[in-house]
C-alpha cells in the first residue's frame, strides 16, 4: 500500500533538506547588506551551489506536498485510532512545525518578494486577541521587517526549529515503532504484518532513491520552481523597505487558502475585526483537526468510518477552491476589479464542482461509500458562492448550518438505532 | 470686525467646502446655525451674542458670500483680504450686476457669457497670491465704498476691446520694471516687452494691427494666471500645445498667412506633433524634459523657424549630434542649399524615432534620395552609407538576439551576469556609433563601433560557455540518474532475494 511511504518520504526530504541546509550554511550570511549578495555569489561562483540551492527549494516544496499526503491518507486510513492518537498529535505538530520552516526560509534571501510576503504573512498575528501586539513584536523583532526579523528568522529556521522537529520526529518514530504501522480498518492483518528491516525499509530506501531521482531532475531542469505564484524562487532583486510592495504579492502555495480566506472576510463583522474573526474560524477548524481521534468514535471502535473521511474530503474541497481563488485563475483584467472577482469565483467553481464529481464518483462506484455530507456541504459552498454570486461567508454559513443539521440528525438517528438495538436484546 | 473674521472664518471653514461647492448655502443652514452654535473645551460658546447678533444683521448676499469664499480654503487672512475688498463684494451680487461683470464659483464653461469672471481661477492667480488685488490692474479704491464707475479711467477709454495692442504695455507697467519684479521674483526675466515687440506676433499685433493677433491674455490668461510650473497654467509644457494650437490649427483664424516662400502657413504642426517622438514623451509619457512649442520657437520672441534656427534649438538638447554636424561636410552642403540642418532629413513637427533603414537603399531610405540628385558623382559616400547601415544592423540584431537568449539562460539557472554587462556595452557602443552618424565619417563611426564589435564576439563566446555548462549539467544529471537506477536495481534484486 503506497500511503504507508509516505511518511518515510516526508522524512527523506527533511534529511535532505538538513543536507543541503547544512551545505548552504557555508556559504550564508544573513545581515541586510550580505544575505541576498551571499546567495547570489553561492548560485552564480560556487560550484554546484546552483544545484544546492535549487535542491533546497524543490525539496522544501516536495517534503510540504509529500507531508500533506502523509496527512490526509492517515486520516482515510483512520491510521489515528487508538493507540494511535499521540502518533497523529506528534504528527500535526510537525505539520507545523514545517510550515514554520518554510515560512522562516522565505525570508533568509532577503529579496523583494521574501521581503514583503513576510511583511504582509506576519502582519496577521497581530490580529490575535491582547498579546496580538506584542506577538508581532516578538516574530519582527521590531514594528517592521527589518534585518532584526532577519537574524531571529535565520535563528529559527536553522537552530531552533531543526532541534524542536528532529525530537519531534524521534519522538514520532517512537510511536510508530512501538504500535507498528495501523492497518485499513476491517483489512486483514498477517500474523507477523511486514518486517520493517529489511522489507519495509528496502522498500523505504528504493523509493527515496526515486524520490532523489525526481528531485534532480527538477533542480536541473526547472532550477527557479515552475513559475506558479507561490512556488517560485528566482532571486530577483534586492529588497528596499523603502519601496511599496509591488502589485499582486501573494505567499507560499501551502498559505494561499489562509491568505484568499482573510480576504473574503469584511474589515468588521459580529463587533470584531475582519482578520480577528478569520483567525478565530481558522484556529476553530484547525482545532477540530487536531482533535479528530478523540472525535471519531467509530473508528475508536474499529468501525468503519465514513463521516471522517467524508470530513477529510470535505476538507480537500475547502482547500482547493481557496487556493484556487488565491492563485487569480479566470481572471479578466486587473485581478481585483469587481467583474474579475465574479470570473475568479465562477471558474475556480467549476474547477472544484469538476474535482468533485471525480471524487465522489470514484467513492460511490470504486470504494462503495454512502456518507457525502461533508463534500456535499463544500460543494453546496462553491455552489452558492461562485455560481450564485452570495458572499463566501454567507454561503459558508448556509453550508455550515446545513451540514450540522444533517450531522446532527445522522448521529441522533445512530443513537437511536443503537438504544432500540440494545433495547431488542 | 478684524477678530470677528479671523474666528469666523476658522470656525466655518470646517463645513463651508461641501455646502459651498453646490452654491446652496441657504439650504444648509442647519449646519451653518450649528456652527454658529459651536462651543469651545469648557462649554463656552466661542462667538459672543454680539458677534452672533452682526452676523445676522448680514443680509444674504453676504452670508452667502462668505460661505463661497470659505469653500475656498483660503487662509483666513486672505478670506479678509476678499471681505474688505468692495470691487468682490459688488461684483458678486446678482442683484446688482449684470452677467458681463458677475463673478461665480460655477466651472467655467465655453458658454459661460463671461468665462474669465470665476472666483475659483481669481484665488489661483499668481497676482491675486502675491497681493495684487482688483484694484492693482483695473484701478480704482478697493476701500471705498462709493460704487463709482469712474475708477476705471487707467484703463483706455472706448475701443479696448478692438484693439489690443495697449495690453502688451499695460502687462509691461510691471513686467518690464527689474527693480519692481525683484520684490516678487528675481528670477522671472523682464525683457518680455522687448521680444514680443520683435517677434511676428508683436508686429502683427503693434504694426498691423491685425484683430487675430495674440497678447499677453491670449497666451496667459486674465484672471487666473498661474506660474508656467503650475499644471493648471495655459503655459505649463503639456498644456502650451493646445495653447499654440488654440489659433495655429485653426485654419479660419490662420487662412490668409504665407510661409517665406509664398506657400500657405499650414495648420497641421499640432496634429503632427502629437504624433511626433516629442510630443509622445511630454504628453503621453508625462516626460517634462521634452520640448513644446515654445522650446524650440522660443516664448516671447516667438523667433521666426528660419534657415538655421531649428538647428540651434535642436542643439540645445541633441548637443552631441549638433556638433558632429557642424564639423561634417554636411554643414556647409546644407548652407549651400540653404536646407534645414536638422529638420531635412528628421522633420519639423512630426519627428518620429529614427530607424537605421534611413542609411539603407530601399524605400524610407534618405541618404540615397538627397545623393542620387545633388552628390551623383561621389559613390564612397553610398558606400559609407552602406557600411552604417551593416554595422549598426549587425549589432542591433546580435543584441537582440543575445538578450533573448540571456533570459532562456537564466531561465535554466545559468550565471547570466557577465552576458548582461556585455550587453550593456554594446548598447552603449550602438548609441555613440549611430551618434556619429552625424559626422558622416567612416573613420569616427569605426572608432566608436570598435567595441561594439569587440562586445558581440565576447558574448558569443560568454553564450557558448554557458551552453556548455548547461550540457554539462545535463550530462551529470543522465549520470547521476543512472548510478541511482543501477542502484535501486540492486536494490530491488536483493529485496527479491530476501522475500523470495
Amino acid at each position: 500500500m503506497f500511503w504507508y511511504y509516505l511518511g518515510g518520504t516526508t522524512m527523506f526530504f527533511f534529511m535532505v533538506q538538513i543536507l543541503t541546509g547544512v551545505l548552504l550554511l557555508m556559504y550564508y550570511q544573513p545581515g541586510e547588506a550580505t544575505a541576498y549578495e551571499s546567495i547570489r555569489y553561492l548560485t552564480t561562483k560556487v560550484p554546484f551551489g546552483w544545484l544546492m540551492r535549487s535542491i533546497h527549494c524543490w525539496s522544501a516544496h516536495l517534503m510540504i506536498i509529500s507531508l500533506v499526503a502523509h496527512m490526509f491518507s492517515t486520516m482515510m486510513l483512520k491510521a489515528y485510532r487508538p493507540p494511535r492518537e499521540l502518533t497523529w498529535v506528534t504528527g500535526y505538530i510537525l505539520f507545523a512545525l514545517t510550515l514554520g520552516f518554510g515560512f522562516s526560509g522565505y525570508l533568509l534571501p532577503w529579496n523583494k518578494l521574501a521581503f514583503f510576503a513576510t511583511s504582509v504573512g506576519t502582519d496577521l498575528v497581530k490580529s490575535v486577541p491582547l498579546i496580538g501586539n506584542w506577538m508581532l513584536q516578538v516574530l519582527r523583532g521590531g514594528p517592521d521587517v527589518t534585518a532584526n526579523t532577519l537574524y531571529r528568522f535565520f535563528a529559527l529556521h536553522v537552530v531552533i526549529l531543526p532541534l524542536a522537529f528532529v525530537a519531534l520526529i524521534g519522538i514520532h518514530l517512537l510511536f510508530v515503532q512501538r504500535q507498528g504501522m495501523a492497518p485499513p480498518l476491517g483489512a486483514r492483518v498477517p500474523p507477523r504484518g511486514m518486517k520493517f528491516f529489511p522489507s519495509f525499509a528496502l522498500r523505504d530506501l528504493l523509493l527515496w532513491l526515486f524520490c532523489f531521482m525526481v528531485l534532480l531532475v527538477l533542480a536541473v531542469f526547472v532550477p527557479y520552481g515552475p513559475g506558479i505564484p507561490g512556488m517560485d524562487w528566482e532571486l530577483g532583486e534586492k529588497a528596499n523597505p523603502l519601496a511599496p510592495a509591488f502589485p499582486g504579492i501573494k505567499p507560499e502555495w501551502y498559505f494561499l487558502w489562509e491568505y484568499q480566506l482573510l480576504k473574503e472576510f469584511p474589515p468588521h463583522l459580529f463587533g470584531l475585526e475582519g482578520p480577528q474573526l478569520c483567525l478565530l474560524v481558522v484556529s476553530l477548524l484547525l482545532g477540530i483537526w487536531a482533535i479528530v481521534p478523540w472525535l471519531d468514535r467509530q473508528a475508536q471502535r474499529e468501525q468503519p468510518s465514513p463521516g471522517f473521511s467524508d470530513f477529510g474530503w470535505g476538507a480537500i474541497l475547502f482547500l482547493t477552491f481557496l487556493t484556487l481563488k488565491a492563485w487569480d485563475i479566470g481572471a479578466t483584467g486587473s485581478a481585483t476589479s469587481p467583474a474579475s472577482l465574479k470570473a475568479i469565483s465562477w471558474i475556480c467553481a467549476w474547477w472544484t464542482i469538476a474535482a468533485g464529481v471525480v471524487i465522489v464518483g470514484v467513492r460511490f462506484w470504486v470504494h462503495r461509500h454512502r456518507w457525502f455530507l461533508f463534500m456535499g456541504a463544500a460543494l453546496l459552498h462553491v455552489v452558492l458562492h461562485g455560481l450564485l454570486g452570495l458572499s463566501y461567508l454567507l454561503a459558508g454559513a448556509i453550508a455550515a448550518i446545513l451540514v450540522l443539521g444533517a450531522v446532527t440528525a445522522c448521529i441522533f438517528r445512530d443513537d437511536r438505532r443503537q438504544a432500540n438495538a440494545g433495547g431488542s436484546r | 470686525m478684524r477678530i470677528f473674521s479671523l474666528i469666523l472664518c476658522q470656525l466655518l471653514c470646517i463645513f463651508a467646502a461641501a455646502v459651498a461647492a453646490d452654491e446652496k448655502p441657504l439650504a444648509t443652514s442647519a449646519k451653518l446655525t450649528g456652527l454658529l452654535a459651536a462651543t469651545g473645551p469648557e462649554g463656552k460658546p466661542v462667538l459672543s451674542p454680539e458677534d452672533l447678533a452682526y452676523f445676522d444683521g448680514l443680509n444674504d448676499h453676504l452670508k452667502t458670500l462668505l460661505i463661497k469664499i470659505l469653500a475656498l480654503g483660503l487662509r483666513p487672512q486672505k478670506m479678509e483680504v476678499f471681505l474688505q475688498d468692495n470691487c468682490v463684494l459688488c461684483h458678486t451680487d446678482p442683484e446688482v450686476q449684470k452677467p458681463g461683470s458677475l463673478f461665480t464659483l460655477s466651472p467655467v464653461s465655453s458658454n459661460s457669457p463671461a468665462p474669465h469672471l470665476n472666483l475659483g481661477e481669481l484665488v489661483d492667480d499668481v497676482h491675486f497670491r502675491r497681493g495684487l488685488s482688483c484694484a492693482g490692474c483695473h484701478g480704482g479704491d478697493p476701500a471705498s465704498d462709493k460704487l463709482e464707475h469712474s475708477f476705471v479711467k487707467e484703463w483706455p477709454g472706448t475701443g479696448r476691446d478692438k484693439d489690443r495692442g495697449w495690453v502688451p504695455s499695460f502687462c509691461a507697467r510691471c513686467h518690464s520694471d527689474p527693480t519692481f519684479m525683484n520684490k516678487f521674483n528675481p528670477a522671472l526675466p523682464t525683457d518680455q516687452l522687448a521680444k514680443f515687440k520683435e517677434s511676428p506676433h508683436g508686429k502683427l499685433l503693434l504694426e498691423t494691427k491685425d484683430p487675430r493677433a495674440p497678447n499677453c491674455v491670449s497666451c496667459h490668461g486674465v484672471h487666473g494666471i498661474r506660474s508656467a510650473k503650475n499644471p493648471l497654467s495655459k503655459v505649463y509644457p503639456k498644456r502650451v500645445h493646445e495653447t499654440c494650437g488654440a489659433c495655429h490649427a485653426n485654419s479660419e483664424t490662420m487662412a490668409g498667412f504665407k510661409l517665406p516662400d509664398g506657400s500657405p502657413l499650414p495648420t497641421n504642426q499640432l496634429a503632427q506633433y502629437k504624433t511626433s517622438v516629442h510630443g509622445r514623451a511630454l504628453l503621453e509619457r508625462g516626460d517634462l524634459g521634452a520640448p513644446a512649442c515654445n522650446n524650440c520657437h522660443g516664448n516671447h520672441a516667438a523667433m521666426p523657424v528660419g534657415l538655421s534656427s531649428v538647428s540651434q534649438s535642436c542643439g540645445q538638447c541633441h548637443a552631441g549630434n549638433a556638433s558632429l554636424f557642424d564639423g561634417s561636410k554636411h554643414k556647409q552642403a546644407f548652407e549651400e542649399h540653404k536646407w534645414p540642418q536638422c529638420g531635412q532629413c528628421h522633420g519639423h513637427h512630426g519627428i518620429v524615432k529614427t530607424s537605421d533603414s534611413l542609411l539603407a537603399d530601399g524605400p524610407g531610405a534618405l541618404c540615397t534620395k538627397c545623393h542620387q540628385e545633388y552628390a551623383k558623382d561621389k559613390p564612397e559616400c553610398r558606400a559609407t552609407a552602406t557600411y552604417f547601415y551593416t554595422s549598426l544592423t549587425q549589432m542591433d540584431q546580435a543584441w537582440n538576439g543575445f538578450g533573448v537568449t540571456a533570459e532562456q539562460l537564466a531561465m535554466k539557472g545559468l550565471d547570466v551576469d557577465p552576458i548582461h554587462h556585455k550587453l550593456n556595452e554594446l548598447a552603449d557602443s550602438m548609441k555613440q556609433a549611430r551618434s556619429h552618424i552625424h559626422s558622416f565619417s567612416k573613420t569616427g563611426f569605426e572608432r566608436v563601433a570598435a567595441p561594439g564589435e569587440k562586445a558581440v564576439q565576447s558574448i558569443s563566446a560568454l553564450v557558448e560557455e554557458a551552453k556548455a555548462e548547461y550540457r554539462l549539467r545535463q550530462l551529470g544529471l543522465l549520470a547521476s540518474i543512472a548510478l541511482i537506477a543501477f542502484v535501486m536495481l540492486t536494490l530491488y534484486l536483493k529485496l527479491r532475494r530476501l522475500e523470495g
